[in-house]
């Protein structure tokens, strides 16, 4: 047996292998999933949510690029790192700087759907950012 | 699942499939017509059977009778003929029906059937291909019932047998289109062409009740035709003079001439007048068997004093060379129009 | 390989003409939706590609060059048609027995096996099955033949929820055990970007767009941004569909892979393959076809 069911969230809005990613991800950072456990079988999976195929490979090989799964011919696709955890000092730095934008947002007058909004709309620049490369960096010149 | 050993792509020049996998296929799909077809025929057959038997029963002691020439034996044909031959007649016009309700009800569904309830969706998509599909199902079924019609008008041809032997007239004569039709040439054939027909109106109508009622009112108008107009005329008719025709044969016309001149009903009225004899009427000069000696004959009178009489007949002789005939033209029209089916099968698109 | 190769495919019923200068090239190995309005061409479209119908003008050839209908093209396609016509007297039994005749190719052993696991009972005649049951015995037919393409046509129409879940878990799972190539085509937009990753719109009987989803996705986007600003820029960026509120607009955009920034004040967002397919539907004039060189490539093959 695999060591976790895959699960689809029709309403996430983001494309299916990606949320593959993500719940094994999560599942590594919550401890669920340890180095040795085997994902379900890509038949298994295409079984119970009836998906394509090539989602979950493309999946399983975001997963293989990152690191942190390998696969065996005949075997299966096991885990093979534990996603990096970021130390408790670290967090607490991170946090308290957060904490700092988030006062001075709320004196630009920025409500708390606004500061969350802007947060998303940056993150998803810097996720492009680094994922694309230096192409997508800078703006193009329209005016 | 075990996948199979996916071989390499097939050639694309594939050999056909062998046309005994549709045997099963084309068996289970119309064993129900089958039978229908079965009982269609098999229960008149019961009745041709059991009656067949009294008839022959009957007419045993007519054969044996002597001397054959006496007024005795001649009064017991005449018996015979009186209790049978009408009832064997009525029989005979009841059965025109089967050849064309066994052909259409086999016929008209074999493709309308597929279209109206979309099968053929599946059927035609394959490996066996839509052509040899019809192929295979067509050319057997219409064997069937060929084959089934021939029998059957085997055994009606040895019921209706001591109606002929005994001899009669032209309402139970062999060439009369009722007891033509019923033959074992002509049934076969006529079933046959039902069965074209039907398949045929299948594929251009799509549609299996109004595929059977085109296929019923092509296949009567056709008949009609056949029997009425084209029939009397496969072979050119005997021309006699003589007084008296065969009382079987089929007359096709009759008239009077007088010096060389035709003679018209006026004339012959005249002629008769002085005579002791009932004025002819229209009916008398219309064909149909001689009038019996003892109405005070006219007939012989008027070619006493100068008339001639010409009739011309189709006689009894002719009747298996005409089933030939009509089976020969049946035969070539049935399968030109499963030719046009199939054709049709291969070319019509949804 | 090319599982599908239309060039110049035209069908024409009467005066009307159901389809129009259709070129497509569709590759192996994918699960292919065809989406588009009702009467725009997709069951003529599926039905060319199958064998029961013959183009009007242009080509169709299917499984790498095979002309459509022919027996070699019969041989590795399956079809599955809209309402899964069976016939409603014979049982499931007959029904493998009629195609295992009817075919070179027939696994027996995976679809009794098939059967039994849908719980479907090989002694009852067909028309006494319900609705999903008998699509996912047309299904059984079809896979256990082993076929190279499968088509299917809207086969879901008719089911609820679950057995349309359990029909598409079916399809996908023998795309995974097989590699078969599929060819459906669907009204339910939300289902599809589960399961295909090849598009193929079809509109008002011509083609608007084909090509692999994961491409169509990354050439589109969502920019919302000021109403005022958003008339200049359609005139540079190829807006697909545009949503103008009074302050706020919405383009949907084609770009060329690669650089494309966000200009100041605007956003952009990813597209989903419903919002596309919605988006072109709604513009029957954009199309987002395969370049000159992937259409080139197409003819160079089929010739």
């Amino acid at each position: 047996m695999a060591a976790l069911e895959f699960r689809l969230d029709p309403g996430s809005g983001l494309p299916t292998s990606q949320q593959l990613v993500q719940q094994v991800e999560h599942a590594l950072r919550l401890g669920h999933l340890q180095p040795g456990d085997r994902l379900p079988k890509v038949r298994d999976a295409v079984a119970s949510l009836a998906i394509n195929p090539n989602t979950v490979l493309k999946a399983y090989r975001e997963l293989e690029i990152k690191g942190l799964v390998e696969g065996r011919p005949g075997q299966g696709t096991f885990i093979t790192a534990s996603l990096n955890q970021v130390g408790l000092p670290e967090l607490a730095k991170l946090r308290r700087s957060l904490l700092g934008w988030l006062a001075s947002a709320d004196t630009a007058g920025l409500d708390s759907d606004g500061m969350a909004a802007l947060f998303a709309s940056a993150l998803r620049d810097f996720a492009d950012r680094r994922d694309g490369g230096a192409a997508h960096a800078g703006s193009v010149q329209v005016a | 699942m075990t996948a199979l050993p996916m071989d390499s792509l097939p050639d694309p020049h594939l050999r056909p499939l062998p046309w005994r996998r549709m045997a099963w296929v084309t068996w289970r799909q119309h064993r129900l017509t089958l039978a229908g077809v079965a009982a269609l025929f098999g229960a008149p057959a019961l009745y041709l059977l059991v009656r067949g038997l009294q008839l022959h029963h009957a007419y045993a002691p007519i054969t044996a009778c002597q001397p054959a020439a006496s007024n005795r034996c001649a009064a017991e044909a005449h018996q015979f003929s009186a209790a049978y031959a009408h009832g064997a007649i009525v029989t005979a016009g009841l059965l025109q029906v089967i050849p064309l309700l066994v052909g259409a009800f086999v016929g008209a569904p074999i493709l309308a059937r597929e279209f109206e309830t979309g099968t053929f969706r599946y059927a035609w998509t394959q490996g066996f291909g839509r052509t040899r599909w019809t192929i295979a199902k067509l050319v057997p079924l219409a064997l069937a019932v060929a084959l089934t019609a021939a029998a059957f008008g085997a055994l009606f041809s040895w019921y209706y047998q001591p109606i002929v032997d005994v001899g009669g007239d032209s309402d139970s004569s062999l060439l009369a289109a009722t007891i033509f039709d019923v033959h074992p040439v002509a049934i076969a054939a006529w079933t046959l062409v039902a069965f074209a027909i039907g398949a045929l109106a299948g594929v251009l109508i799509r549609r299996v009740i109004p595929a059977l009622f085109a296929t019923l009112a092509v296949w009567a108008a056709l008949a009609f035709l056949t029997g009425a107009f084209l029939r009397p005329h496969y072979q050119a008719p005997v021309v006699t003079t003589a007084a008296a025709t065969p009382r079987s044969a089929l007359v096709i016309n009759q008239w009077w001439t007088f010096d060389g001149k035709p003679a018209s009903l006026d004339m012959l009225n005249r002629a008769l007048r002085p005579v002791d004899v009932q004025a002819l009427t229209l009916q008398d000069f219309q064909p149909g068997p001689a009038t019996p000696p003892t109405v005070g004959d006219p007939v012989r009178y008027l070619i006493r004093h100068g008339y001639t009489q010409y009739t011309s007949y189709q006689p009894t002789s002719r009747f298996w060379t005409w089933q030939l005939i009509e089976g020969g033209w049946l035969l070539a029209l049935s399968l030109a129009v499963i030719a046009i089916t199939i054709r049709q099968v291969s070319r019509r698109a949804t | 390989m090319s599982i599908v190769e239309a060039r110049g495919l035209g069908k024409r019923y009467g005066g009307t003409w159901a389809l129009r200068d259709c070129t497509l090239a569709i590759p192996a190995g994918h699960v292919a939706a065809l989406v588009g309005p009702n009467g725009a061409g997709k069951t003529t479209l599926l039905n060319l590609v199958v064998g029961l119908a013959g183009p009007s003008e242009g080509l169709v050839s299917v499984l790498g060059g095979r002309p459509a209908g022919s027996p070699a093209a019969l041989d590795g396609i399956a079809f599955v048609a809209q309402d899964t016509p069976l016939y409603r007297s014979l049982t499931a039994a007959d029904m493998l027995h009629m195609t295992r005749n009817l075919n070179r190719r027939f696994d027996d052993r995976f679809a009794r096996t098939r059967l039994g696991e849908l719980a479907i009972p090989l002694e009852r005649s067909a028309g006494e099955l319900s609705g999903g049951q008998r699509a996912q015995l047309a299904l059984t037919l079809a896979l256990a033949r082993h076929p190279q393409l499968l088509v299917l046509d809207e086969p879901m129409a008719m089911l609820d929820p679950l057995a349309r879940h359990d029909f598409m878990a079916t399809v996908m799972t023998a795309v995974a055990d097989d590699g078969v190539s599929v060819l459906l085509s669907s009204h339910v937009l939300a289902e599809l970007e589960r399961v295909a990753d090849y598009l193929v719109l079809v509109s008002h009987g011509r083609i608007q767009v084909s090509g692999e989803v994961d491409d169509l996705l990354a050439e589109h986007c969502v920019l919302t941004g000021p109403a005022a600003e958003s008339a200049a820029y359609a005139e540079r960026l190829s807006v697909v569909h545009a949503r103008r509120g009074e302050a706020q607009a919405q383009l949907l955009v084609r770009t060329n892979r690669g650089s494309h920034a966000v200009p100041a004040g605007w956003e952009k967002h990813r597209v989903s393959l419903e919002e596309l397919t919605l988006a072109y539907l709604r513009e029957p004039a954009a199309a987002a076809l395969p370049g000159p060189r992937a259409a080139a490539n197409a003819v160079r093959a089929m010739r």
